[in-house]
């Protein structure tokens, strides 16, 4: 029965991979046919560089001096169709990497009543609703689910660009920038050491992603 | 070995009651912090922060003087991905073997009224010592309800060449002259 259970559970990925392969198939077509048909611009998926993305935090310390900390790296990735202004992103965040330089900061921060890192290890960034200036992202409007709770959470981009990497062995295309967001953390019920911690957080997000 | 150390500072002696208003503060290392960012190939920005620093801070607000010394450790260096801390430690950037440390000496305070808007001073940096200027973004005084002590404090940036200091490794492709300084101080009233 159970094994049954299973199988029926694991047949719907497998079947929704079809298209999947399709739309790989299709990537590959304008390559295939440049010379002969205009290009029909594809989403092109990008998966984030561990290296070059991040969560960085600000929030203000008895309204005197400015706590940053740095989450990650973030991991997802991104689908971008800028030609038809469409987007999709989906990032979980690893919330017991937190550093602030301050080991017992750290520590202090995973706790149930902050980061809750035991109980929620990430938070997720989820968005489709992408505003695009020419081939720029000039923000992204999704949902932010931390501690488990979740809200809406606009990125706006501090810059944005896109380049070749050619110093790997096959190029690569890498587009990434900064993006800036703020949050309460009283919304997501983090709310130790207010107010003489600040409830408003600033995010910083450097993101790049490769293809 | 990896112990803070928190340098009181000198005066109170020769400072008598002409200047009762000076004070002198021990730089508090859980929230003093110099991060860095530059950006990336034109593309994101890059940030750090150096972790270990010692330093203290002598403020007259009657006066409006002013002095702060912070060393930071370069060793500390720290952006999240090792093999780029490795590599910014190395002889080709900040060569820490050689500079193990980095010195920032304010000695300009500029005020409004009792609050610091800038500090000017020097930066000795790979053993080159060029003129900076700190400005304030932020800067207040509370009294701590846990030390039952005044903490003065703020939030500093300054936008350095890094050139000026020799460091000219992948410019201008990589990551540019520009380096923006993001001070977080907080010192205690001793």
């Amino acid at each position: 029965m159970k094994s049954i259970a299973r199988h029926g559970v694991a047949a719907p990925p497998a079947r929704s991979a079809r298209p999947c392969r399709l739309g790989l198939a299709a990537l590959a077509a304008p390559w295939v046919f440049a010379g002969a048909a205009p290009a029909v611009a594809q989403p092109q998926t990008y998966q984030l560089d561990p290296a070059h993305s991040w969560v960085h935090f600000e929030v203000l310390h008895f309204g005197t001096s400015t706590i940053r900390g740095r989450i990650g790296p973030v991991k997802g990735s991104v689908r971008l169709e800028p030609s038809v202004g469409r987007g999709e992103v989906s990032l979980a965040v690893p919330t017991a990497s937190v550093s602030t330089g301050i080991g017992f900061f750290d520590a202090r921060l995973r706790q149930a009543d902050l980061l809750a890192s035991d109980e929620h290890p990430e938070a997720y960034f989820v968005a489709t609703r992408f505003s695009f200036e020419g081939e720029r992202v000039v923000s992204v409007r999704g949902e932010f689910t931390w501690r488990g709770a979740s809200q809406p959470l606009t990125l706006n981009a501090l810059r944005y660009a896109c380049r070749s990497d050619t110093t790997a062995a096959k190029p690569v295309q890498v587009c990434g920038g900064d993006f800036e967001g703020e949050l309460l953390r009283s919304d997501f019920g983090a709310t130790f050491g207010l107010p003489f911690v600040a409830n408003r957080v600033r995010l910083l997000v450097q993101v790049e992603g490769r293809r | 070995m990896t112990k803070i150390l928190i340098t009181a500072a000198l005066l109170t002696a020769s400072f008598g009651a002409a200047h009762a208003q000076s004070a002198s503060y021990a730089i508090d290392p859980t929230h003093t912090f110099a991060s860095f960012e530059i950006v990336h190939f034109g593309t994101s920005t890059i940030r750090g922060r150096f972790d270990k620093k010692e330093g203290s801070v002598t403020i007259d607000r009657a006066a409006k003087t002013g002095k702060a010394e912070i060393t930071i450790d370069m060793a500390s260096i720290n952006t999240g991905v090792a093999p780029f801390d490795g590599h910014l430690k190395s002889a080709d950037l900040f060569d820490v073997a050689k500079f193990p440390t980095a010195k920032f000496v304010g000695d300009k305070f500029s005020f409004s009224g009792d609050k610091v808007t800038e500090v000017a001073g020097t930066l000795t940096l790979m053993g080159k010592t060029q003129p900076v200027t700190l400005k304030a973004t932020n800067f207040s005084c509370y009294v701590n309800p846990m030390l039952k002590r005044e903490v003065c404090g703020g939030d500093f940036e300054t936008t350095l060449q890094r050139s000026a200091f020799g460091i000219t490794y992948a410019l201008p492709m990589a990551a540019p002259d520009s380096v923006r300084m993001l001070v977080q101080v907080e010192a205690v009233k001793q």
